[in-house]
């Protein structure tokens, strides 16, 4: 599909509703509080991070085909990433993340994000691990994971870079693992 | 020849618990050793921020509106208090060094030399710095309660990278005439 097609639409359909700050006020405070709940295991806040996200992934996709009326499937899996980027991150969060990076069988690509919503404001707390350890916006992995999986996907995300670790980059890696033809229910998390 | 002009000596922020959050020292020019050195040691602008806090107590009973205090008061012939209070409690406070720079005279740079501070010349400090804590609080890492928690005692001083580097900006950019920073 046309990269121009695909702008269009996320942009025809890109609705304000909620205040920017308000979200990522919101995000952060849920991230705060579950490295308190889980006393600073930050393994397994972005385990935590990861499995809401999948939670709204799976609701999530059913409003993005409402929002962007695309009917047709993608062909293959890079037109699916070109969808994700100008559909849907201009849908929901009104950017667009560079799709690059892709790996010679086409079945991995990385998100570069040259902004991140969520991420306004954050600074890592400074306790000598946070900084390796957590990802902060690992939601979107989940939410990724979650969408892609009900349009029969089975993916994987992690976050490989973050400007709130210093890096220079944001970068979430995204590979397909297979195509889910059978009709039975995916695995449960 | 060359010219004094003003130059932020210290920044402070005080929160309402009387408690210090953030304290900046800025060096001064010293032209007898040509070299730039704090004129007082981090004690003495502790004491001196702690002392505006009586001023900031007595001036609010006849309330400004805008929170700006402008002068609290002139040290000696070369440093001035001047300070802002939110309607949190929070005070931020500058300290400005009236000597504190050198320019070469008959520069542009020489504005209002020798003729004192008017109040508004330090408006854009304080709306610098008060941006800043807006964007320190956003940080959701950053817990206000354990900052200055109710009860009136105490609380942690600000670590915060980011809230020290604007700080270290705002003081090391203003000169008098700047209206942004």
């Amino acid at each position: 599909m046309a990269a121009s097609k695909a702008s269009r639409i996320g942009e025809e359909t890109r609705i304000d509703k909620v205040n920017a700050e308000l979200v990522t006020l919101t995000y952060g405070t849920i991230v705060a509080q579950l490295c308190k709940d889980f006393e600073d295991d930050y393994p397994e806040v972005n385990r935590q991070l990861d499995k809401m996200g999948y939670n709204i992934g799976l609701r999530l996709i059913e409003d993005y085909l409402a929002k962007s009326n695309t009917m047709k499937r993608c062909s293959n899996f890079r037109e699916t990433a070109d969808m994700i980027s100008r559909v849907g991150f201009k849908i929901f969060l009104n950017i667009t993340p560079q799709v690059t990076n892709w790996t010679a069988d086409n079945n991995s690509f990385s998100l570069v994000f040259d902004e991140n919503p969520f991420a306004d404001f954050v600074e890592l707390p400074d306790d000598g691990r946070a900084q390796n350890e957590l990802w902060y916006s690992n939601i979107l992995c989940g939410v990724l994971r979650g969408a892609l999986e009900m349009v029969q996907m089975q993916v994987e995300a992690h976050f490989i870079s973050d400007v709130l670790r210093g890096n220079d980059t944001t970068e979430m890696r995204v590979t397909l693992i297979r195509y889910i033809d059978d009709e039975l229910p995916p695995e449960d998390d | 020849m060359s010219a004094a002009i003003p130059s932020v000596a210290c920044l402070g922020v005080i929160g309402r618990n009387n408690n210090p959050l953030h304290i900046s020292i800025f060096p001064s020019y010293d032209p007898l050793a040509n070299a730039f050195t704090p004129i007082r040691n981090p004690l003495q602008f502790s004491l001196l921020l702690s002392s505006t806090i009586d001023v900031f107590d007595l001036r609010s009973k006849n309330s400004t509106a805008s929170g700006d205090y402008g002068l609290l008061h002139a040290i000696d012939d070369r440093l001035a208090a001047y300070g802002f209070e939110t309607n949190t409690g929070v005070r931020m406070v500058c300290i400005v060094d009236m000597r504190g720079r050198r320019v070469e005279a008959g520069g542009s740079g020489a504005v209002g030399v020798g003729a004192g501070l008017r109040d508004a010349e330090l408006k854009p400090v304080f709306r610098a710095m008060q941006s800043a804590y807006v964007r320190l609080l956003q940080n959701p890492f950053y817990d206000p309660d354990e900052h200055a928690p109710l009860g009136g005692k105490g609380g942690k001083r600000i670590t915060s990278k980011k809230f020290g580097d604007a700080m270290k900006r705002i003081g090391e950019a203003w000169t008098p005439g700047v209206t942004t920073l």
